[in-house]
């Protein structure tokens, strides 16, 4: 890998964000529509100033159209320019900005429009009826799986191997949950819940309780990249993507490493390099990891390299994650407080790494002065990472 | 031969499917207005974009050359004329099609988006691009774009 030799560095200077919800009467292309108008109105760009669009949706399944990406292009704005949609399942959220970053990195492009959306009302009865057919279709469907079940051995062999105890893991809910009440998009914000609240949830699949996740929902977010060499003419404030990674471990789930997740590991390690990071525990400031499940923020900040396994959990304890500690973690109110719409998670985790770098976070922007932020998502079949490190110059 | 199996049978295989149960489609903002406007009023509108002086029909909520919002609605009346045509001897089953079915794009007025729909009343051999075309609507309307029944030639 060469990791040097990229062409143009790329800021972001725009990001707007939906409500997320069950959305059922707008259409995705509604949802697009209005978060991609947002990013371009807060970057003070018209659509006829982007030179290309990068799409970001999970499986075609949750919206029930296939071939997704060109039925949502006239609401993200790509119609006759140069689009292309990606997805790697959740990990788009944070792989969708890479592919806009790396078409304005090569030079090619000079502004790019990074749409995600996700309508995950349209599949019934549930979003798990789609995810019913992610699995190998001799081997695993027999069994009828489900992803709770899944995770929820995840979780379990996590705290198995670095005895974690579910009432920390649990925390990172109420954390969460009460970050988002600053989030006008929020869904999932409550600013009463405690610890016994999740501990009584209703059991989904055990160890993982009703409120240890974030359930399905509606939305969309965007972002606007441009090039160093116009980045000053759209804002005072451009917060610069400084490294990206990515990598994606066996398709066999059970034969992965399911205590500690080494393909975000790897992501970050690359994304840590292009940026200049060689101690990332000392030089990033803050974190939106991915956090569909408590457990996961946990375990994916160890991924990050952020805490040494198992000790994510007691940072959390000692309060060192929340908005004002020593290291804020998703501040954003992350997927368990505002909300879990696939691929739009790009809000979430690229948009409040720039409304916080930017200091335009309002009431969620953390006290202590961040320069440095990293971004993840996790996905496809829990074995994909996207990371992000961001800045402020 | 490419095939070394020939017959199913002769595998351990595994019958499924990889949809959900069903979905629900919804026709959005501008979809709704559409489809109320069409079963209550019997009415087809569209929406306009001022700066790019295009109609969308159905209407959006957006334009998508410019991204303006579009709030201005008006009723295309039931006129047009074709702009593309095709007359189909099979259905998507390769089941034929007795009497053929005819197709086309029909635009409701100058620089109108046109809109898909079958036609009725008319012979095959009689459909010309430009031919001018009224619908026909259903008297019972529910709100679908099959309330428009076909569109035929303009006497």
């Amino acid at each position: 890998m060469n990791l040097k030799k990229i062409r143009k560095d790329v800021a972001v200077v725009g990001a707007g964000m939906t409500v997320f919800a069950r959305r059922l009467q707008e259409t995705g292309k509604e949802m697009a529509w209005e978060a991609a108008k947002m990013a371009l109105d807060e970057a003070g760009l018209t659509l006829q100033d982007i030179d290309a669009v990068i799409m970001g949706s999970a499986p075609d399944a949750f919206d029930g159209v296939h071939k997704k990406g060109d039925w949502l292009l006239d609401g993200a704005g790509g119609t006759n320019k140069p689009y292309m949609r990606v997805f790697i399942g959740g990990g788009t959220a944070v792989f969708a900005p890479i592919a806009g970053w790396w078409h304005v990195a090569s030079g090619m492009f000079q502004r790019v429009l990074v749409v995600c959306e996700e309508k995950m009302s349209s599949v019934q009865p549930h979003a798990q009826s789609a995810f019913g057919h992610i699995w190998d279709p001799i081997l695993d469907r027999p069994l009828k799986p489900n992803l709770v079940w899944i995770f929820s051995m995840e979780m379990q062999r996590y705290m198995y191997k670095y005895n974690v105890r579910y009432e920390d893991i649990a925390l990172v809910a109420v954390k969460n949950k009460r970050n988002a009440v600053g989030h006008p998009c929020a869904q999932l914000a409550d600013p009463n819940i405690t610890l016994e609240d999740v501990l009584n949830s209703e059991p989904m699949a055990l160890p993982v309780r009703r409120l240890d996740i974030s359930p399905p929902s509606d939305g969309a977010a965007a972002i606007v990249l441009v090039s160093e060499d116009v980045a000053y003419e759209h804002t005072d404030t451009p917060v610069w993507i400084d490294g990206v990674g990515w990598c994606i471990d066996t398709t066999m789930w059970t034969n992965r490493d399911l205590a500690f997740p080494k393909f975000v590991a790897r992501a970050a390690k690359m994304a840590y390099e292009m940026a200049g990071i060689k101690d990332p525990r000392k030089e990033i400031d803050f974190a939106e990891p991915y956090d569909p499940f408590d457990y996961k923020e946990l375990q994916h900040l160890e991924g990050l390299l952020l805490a040494e396994p198992g000790e994510a959990a007691i940072m959390t304890r000692e309060g060192k994650t929340q908005r004002d500690g020593e290291f804020p973690v998703c501040p954003s109110g992350g997927l368990l407080g505002v909300g879990n719409p696939i691929a739009a998670a790009l809000g979430i985790k690229i948009g409040e790494l720039y409304w916080q770098l930017a200091g335009k976070a309002g009431p969620r922007q953390v006290k202590k002065d961040v320069r440095t932020g990293v971004a993840q998502a996790w996905g496809d079949l829990m074995q994909v990472s996207s990371v992000v490190v961001m800045r402020r110059r | 031969m490419l095939e070394r199996i020939e017959k199913s049978s002769e595998i351990r295989h595994w019958i499924g499917d990889m949809e959900a149960d069903h979905y629900y489609y919804s026709a959005g903002i501008a979809g709704e207005k559409f489809f109320v406007a069409l079963r209550d009023e019997g009415k087809i509108v569209g929406a306009h974009c001022a700066t790019c002086n295009l109609t969308y029909v159905p209407p959006r909520i957006y334009c998508e050359r410019c991204f303006a919002e579009l709030t201005e609605h008006k009723d295309m009346g039931k006129r047009g004329c074709v702009v593309a045509f095709t007359v189909a001897h099979y259905d998507k089953a390769g089941q034929r099609l007795d009497p053929p079915e005819s197709f086309a794009l029909i635009s409701l007025g100058p620089r109108t988006t046109p809109l898909l729909h079958k036609l009725g009343e008319i012979a095959p051999e009689k459909i010309c691009v430009g031919l001018e075309v009224e619908a026909v609507l259903k008297p019972q309307r529910e709100g679908k774009i099959t309330d428009i029944l076909y569109f035929k030639p303009v006497k």
